[in-house]
């Protein structure tokens, strides 16, 4: 009897020293390597050339006639998902955090920042991937957690809209002669004429209830581009896919009139720029 | 057994006593509760919709917040701080003689500034629901233009350049540098904390021995009835989003601003009503001085329009039944709801000495 109550007591010791310890860290993973994903922006089939804002040269033309240029393009990358061939699916680690170096799996890529292009993803279980998937924009879960660092700071050039509070997920600026835009000019500020601004965004999904129509525009778009050919992860390999984004493919999509198009800041506006992103987004080769 | 019997003896106990420190050790530290810098959540309270797990609010935390929350740093000619328009006698609506706010130079902003309590509790923010985290409500009253006028990168600059608030935010956050989400974190732990549930009303709720009138206690009675199916639940709101009939066009959309849907058009969200008492006037656009123009607007001035609510217009009636009575009465249970220990709650006032 007596033994039996300390048998229990000292499973019931040892059961609470293990409570009470933090948890191990995981075994040693098994290997692991990086790979990269580089974007690389592009006009129909010309490398995009960022113009100086306010420059009255346009380089580039609409299939229906509209010349224009570009002064600033980009958007955010999240929850990046790689699958291998049986399924098998290894996610980026996603983290909103007030500290910057905290914040994982949002990337914001952008033309004027060369090194933003690359994002280089790490602790890959080692293995032979054929899919990637990912998200452009920020869903509910980046927006929820509130304010948040680094790529997501707003004090440090994160794109947010503050009246209908979120993140802009992807954004064209410009100008063509076409655009109707007349000159703003505010305190240290300036809207150009004949300037151009496409931003999209919007992440609130709710269903419309039974007999009402579709409120709030949802434009974060998750897309899975199946890879030319499978790459291999491992310690020594790492390997590079390689993204296009046209922006062509998004201004055509829609069939552009910059005369009417010209300033879209809002979810609704944004919608069906949006839902060409999945054309524009072109997986074109991989490195191994 | 290799054991020594006596200490064979003593293990059982031994192993109690360890068992004990160990539960001991596991649990939280549990001293007297002083609770000047913790969040509770009061019982007739639901619970709160605040990110805690991403901001836990601290002393330092909360007194930064407070200090941010006073000073005009954070408007553009360093003239305008949070304080202008939502002041603590009021339960942090705006001054009343400022219906619609008073930003930077004067200029005139196009909404009544809402009370500030319970905000950790909401789902959503402003009359339109727009900002859906209260860490992302400071970023549009600094960059209003006629609010603050400020962008919030500037905000940051200066705060790093202060000779005060870079300690500051070490203390409270271990960081060297001010960055922005710091500052909409502490912010938030100043405003989280801002819990007003010491009305006269919630004394009675609790049964804290505290007694409503007969005049009271009929206004509870018809207000829940004439009034509960949208100020519902210990805020007095439900959070929904409708048309009461202050107007029949808006050239403030509302809802539709966020929803972009037609249907939502003169729509804005139900307010709570916790210490509406002092927070005239009334309505986002200020329409009312008080309340008894309130109780009129319901017993006979709603107008009519494509999105009034349903519950305004019943039986070919618009508006709500109500003797001028029964106005009466409510108006003196809405009353109740005012909260003094919040009005005059130290921990809100400025005092930046500590
Ligand atoms: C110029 C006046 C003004 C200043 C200064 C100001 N506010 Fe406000 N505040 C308002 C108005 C007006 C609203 C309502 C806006 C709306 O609904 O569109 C509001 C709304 C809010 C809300 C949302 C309340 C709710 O119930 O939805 C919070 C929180 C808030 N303000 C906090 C702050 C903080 C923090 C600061 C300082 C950084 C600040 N305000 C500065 C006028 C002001
Ligand atoms: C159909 C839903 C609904 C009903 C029923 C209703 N209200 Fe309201 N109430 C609202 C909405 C929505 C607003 C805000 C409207 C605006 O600002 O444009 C509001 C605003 C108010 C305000 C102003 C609060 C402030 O801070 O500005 C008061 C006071 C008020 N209601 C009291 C009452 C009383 C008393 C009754 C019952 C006689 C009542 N309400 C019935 C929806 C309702």
């Amino acid at each position: 009897m007596k033994s039996l109550n300390i048998l229990i007591i000292s499973i019931l010791s040892i059961a609470l020293f293990a409570a009470c310890k933090k948890e191990d860290a995981a075994t040693p993973a098994s290997e692991t390597g990086q790979m990269i994903l580089q974007f690389d922006n592009k006009v129909g089939s010309e490398e995009l050339n960022l113009t100086e804002s306010g420059g009255t040269v346009y380089p580039y033309k609409t299939a229906s006639g509209q010349t224009f240029n570009i002064t600033k393009m980009g958007y955010y990358i999240s929850k990046i998902k790689l699958e291998t061939e049986d399924g098998t699916v290894h996610e980026d680690e996603v983290n909103v955090s007030a500290n910057a170096a905290e914040v994982k799996g949002y990337y914001h890529v952008l033309e004027s920042n060369s090194s933003s292009q690359l994002i280089t993803l790490k602790n890959i279980p080692a293995g032979k991937y054929t899919k990637v998937t990912f998200t452009i924009g920020v869903d509910e879960d980046g927006v929820q957690e509130g304010a948040a660092g680094g790529v997501l700071d707003p004090a440090e050039g994160a794109w947010f809209w503050n009246w209908n509070a979120g993140y802009i997920g992807f954004a064209i600026e410009g100008a063509s002669p076409n655009s109707s835009q007349k000159e703003v000019v505010g305190e240290g500020w300036k809207i150009h004429e004949k300037s151009f601004a496409l931003h999209v965004g919007g992440w609130k999904d709710v269903a419309p209830a039974s007999g009402q129509t579709q409120k709030f525009v949802n434009n974060v778009k998750t897309l899975t581009l199946a890879l030319d050919s499978p790459i291999t992860v491992s310690e020594k390999l790492q390997p590079k896919a390689h993204i296009v984004v046209d922006a062509l493919k998004v201004l055509d999509g829609v069939n552009i009139d910059f005369a009417t198009s010209y300033a879209i800041h809002a979810p609704a506006l944004g919608k069906p720029l949006a839902e060409q992103l999945s054309n524009a987004f072109i997986l074109h080769h991989v490195h191994q | 057994m290799p054991l020594n019997y006596k200490l064979y003896q003593a293990y059982p106990t031994l192993c109690w006593v360890c068992i004990f420190v160990l539960l001991v050790g596991c649990q939280k530290q549990r001293e007297a509760p002083d609770n000047t810098y913790v969040f509770v959540k009061p019982a007739n309270f639901p619970e709160p919709t605040y990110t805690f797990k991403n901001n836990p609010v601290t002393k330092e935390g909360f007194l930064l917040g407070r200090r941010l929350f006073f000073d005009p740093l954070l408007s553009k000619d360093g003239s305008v701080s949070c304080n202008n328009c939502h002041i603590q006698s009021t339960a942090f609506a705006d001054a009343q003689q400022h219906p619609l706010s008073i930003g930077v130079e004067n200029r005139v902003g196009i909404r009544n500034a809402p009370a500030l309590a319970n905000l950790a509790f909401m789902p959503e923010f402003f009359w339109d629901g727009g900002v859906t985290h209260l860490d992302f409500v400071p970023i549009n009253a600094i960059e209003a233009a006629f609010e603050m006028d400020e962008t919030i990168e500037n905000v940051v600059k200066k705060l790093n350049e202060s000779t005060v608030y870079p300690a500051l935010f070490k203390k409270a956050f271990g960081v060297d540098k001010v960055t922005s989400p710091y500052m909409l974190q502490a912010l938030s732990q100043f405003m989280t904390m801002m819990v007003s549930a010491n009305s006269r009303y919630d004394k009675y709720q609790r049964g804290e021995g505290e007694q409503l009138s007969d005049d009271e206690q009929a206004g509870l009675t018809l207000f829940q009835a004439k009034c509960g199916s949208c100020h519902t639940g210990a805020l007095f709101t439900d959070f929904s989003y409708r048309n009461n009939g202050i107007s029949t066009t808006f050239s403030d959309e509302g809802r539709a601003r966020i929803s972009e849907a037609t249907e939502d058009i003169g729509k804005f969200r139900v307010p709570s009503l916790r210490n509406v008492a002092l927070t005239a006037p009334y309505m986002h656009n200020a329409k009312f001085r008080t309340l008894e123009e309130v109780l009129k607007h319901y017993a006979e001035g709603v107008q009519p329009s494509a999105t009034l609510d349903a519950s305004l217009q019943r039986n070919g009636r618009l508006g709500i039944a109500l003797t001028s009575e029964e106005q009466r009465k409510i108006i003196v249970f809405l009353r109740t709801l005012t909260d003094n220990d919040f009005r005059s709650d130290e921990r809100f006032q400025n005092r930046n000495e500590e």
